[in-house]
């Protein structure tokens, strides 16, 4: 386990060296690391627009009144890229979010993590998004 | 790709090629060409000689050189076509219609080598075959941690996982560790003493105004330029492709990144008067062999490509040396912000997919986001200040 960790940590470490991380923008700037949200709803709409993909949800509570919830996703050009197209994420799809919220308290959320009720990731069916990535020329 | 020469390459960042004579307009004294030597023929810089590179047989026949205007443009020609990474055998590049070399189609610069080399790398120029396979393992694992084990400040900053990227999983095909090749440390050089005070000054007088509108916001998040975006062209996480489209007297680039499109005049015309300053300066471009070389000044001050300033010349130098790729070089030379100039190496690949329109703007709902997430922040601070001087 600790070998794993360092790994781990190795590796973040050359990737912070080898990469920007960062999206289009300052995602800290506009989702609050105070406030973890883990989502489970029901797809109402995919808006398709750069420069970031947002998902609307509808989420039930446990009163059983309904919040909608707008997830940012990742750029079209990219999911496209990756495979997923209008059809992917229809209308009454299942899924669950897990990132942050806005930071002005509104039903915003960064999608860091989207998966299907039975955990498989969103879009893909690998458990490794950096393999097989269409545009990647052999 | 080629597989790397390292005995070569090693000094190889240090062989500077003097860019066309006409276009230099304010070039710095770096790239006064050499006299005798004719443009674009490589010569020997003083760091190289610092270094003490091995002397190639080129400079130990320089003097014959100068006496041989023949022998030197034949030499000049042999070694223009040999791409700073390693060619081993030679290739004939297609031409257009009107005898152009072929650089048309879509390419792509994605890779995860860095343009700094990693401090955990320094003095190691080249991984082995095997030393890149760990590599490219590891940062495709570290790309793909569950990070939910850190802090969430870091979690949200990093934000994706790699499905939401396209950065490519594979170094350069020369295995080098950073895509800089010269200075021979792969690191951008410092910024001299006044360009370091200049972008401390900015720093201070943005500190605490980060989000007070959207023009205080990077230029990434107003989707006016990307910095990768260039010129010079750079691997990105996402969005890593160019099409280049070829008409009589022209080359014209599309970015997918913010999706511009540089139209680049090849009939030797000068460069706009210097008080036009433009978000991607103004490119000119001309063939030298195979390679096309295209000289860009007129930069504004607003990029600050890597602390650049304004007065930044920049000479990018495209060869296709196979069928796949393009081996794209550039040179930033900028003496009033750089304690010295320097060249990086990026190979574009051949790419089937399109490019798409990226147009950045059409939903940029995160700057909204971003600066209502800043007036909360500001409105939480003035709470806890309100509720402390009770």
């Amino acid at each position: 386990m600790r070998t794993k960790l360092a790994v781990v940590m190795v590796g973040l470490g050359m990737l912070l060296a080898a990469v920007p991380v960062r999206a289009h923008h300052a995602f800290a700037a506009e989702f609050d690391s105070k406030k973890p949200v883990k989502l489970r709803g029901t797809v109402t709409k995919m808006e398709w627009i750069n420069p970031h993909a947002w998902i609307h949800i509808d989420v039930k509570n446990a009163d059983g009144s309904v919040t909608s919830w707008m997830v940012e996703g990742g750029t079209p050009n990219t999911l496209f890229r990756r495979g997923l197209t209008k059809d992917s994420l229809v209308e009454g799809t299942e899924i669950v979010v897990d990132g942050y919220q806005a930071k002005d308290g509104s039903n915003r959320a960064n999608g860091r993590d989207i998966t299907f009720p039975d955990g498989r990731k969103l879009f893909l069916g690998s458990g490794n998004a950096s393999e097989g990535a269409p545009s990647e020329p052999k | 790709m080629n597989s790397p020469r390292p005995a070569l390459a090693s000094c190889s960042g240090d062989w500077i090629r003097t860019p066309n004579p006409r276009f230099l307009t304010h070039v710095g004294q770096a790239f006064r060409p050499a006299a005798g030597l004719p443009p674009g023929a490589p010569r020997r810089s003083a760091a190289a000689a610092r270094k003490g590179c091995p002397t190639s047989s080129t400079e130990r026949g320089f003097s014959r050189f100068r006496r041989d205007p023949l022998l030197a443009s034949l030499a000049a020609v042999l070694l223009m076509s040999l791409p700073a990474a390693a060619q081993t055998k030679t290739w004939n590049a297609p031409k257009t219609p009107d005898g152009q070399p072929d650089l048309q189609g879509t390419w792509t610069n994605a890779t995860i080598t860095p343009l700094e080399r990693p401090d955990d790398l320094a003095g190691k120029e080249f991984l082995t075959s095997q030393e890149a396979a760990e590599y490219e393992k590891r940062i495709a694992q570290a790309n793909n941690a569950d990070r939910r084990d850190l802090p969430p400040e870091n979690d949200v900053g990093l934000a994706y996982n790699d499905f939401w990227y396209n950065r490519g999983t594979k170094i350069v095909g020369t295995r080098r560790t950073s895509l800089i090749v010269d200075p021979p440390d792969g690191k951008v050089p410092p910024l001299t003493p006044q360009a370091q005070k200049k972008q401390d000054d900015l720093r201070a007088a943005a500190r605490g105004h980060a989000s007070d509108g959207p023009e205080s916001r990077a230029l990434t998040e107003r989707c006016l330029l990307w910095p990768t975006a260039g010129p010079p062209m750079l691997p990105s996480f996402y969005n890593n492709n160019y099409q280049i489209v070829q008409g009589p007297g022209y080359v014209a680039i599309l970015v997918e990144m913010i999706h511009d499109v540089r139209v680049i005049p090849l009939d030797g015309r000068p460069h706009v008067s210097g008080n036009v300053r433009q978000w991607m300066g103004d490119s000119r471009g001309h063939w030298e062999g195979n390679t096309l070389v295209v000289d860009t000044t007129n930069f504004t001050d607003k990029t600050r490509f890597r602390g650049a300033d304004e007065k930044m010349h920049l000479v990018e130098r495209f060869t296709r040396v196979d069928a796949n790729t393009i081996m794209y070089e550039f040179t930033v030379d900028d003496p009033t912000a750089f304690t010295r100039s320097w060249r990086a190496q990026v190979p574009m690949r051949r790419t089937e997919s399109p490019v798409y329109e990226y147009a950045c703007h059409e939903g940029n709902y995160a700057m909204a986001g971003m600066l209502a997430g800043a007036r909360a922040d500001e409105k939480a601070a003035a709470n806890a200040a309100k509720t402390g001087s009770k």
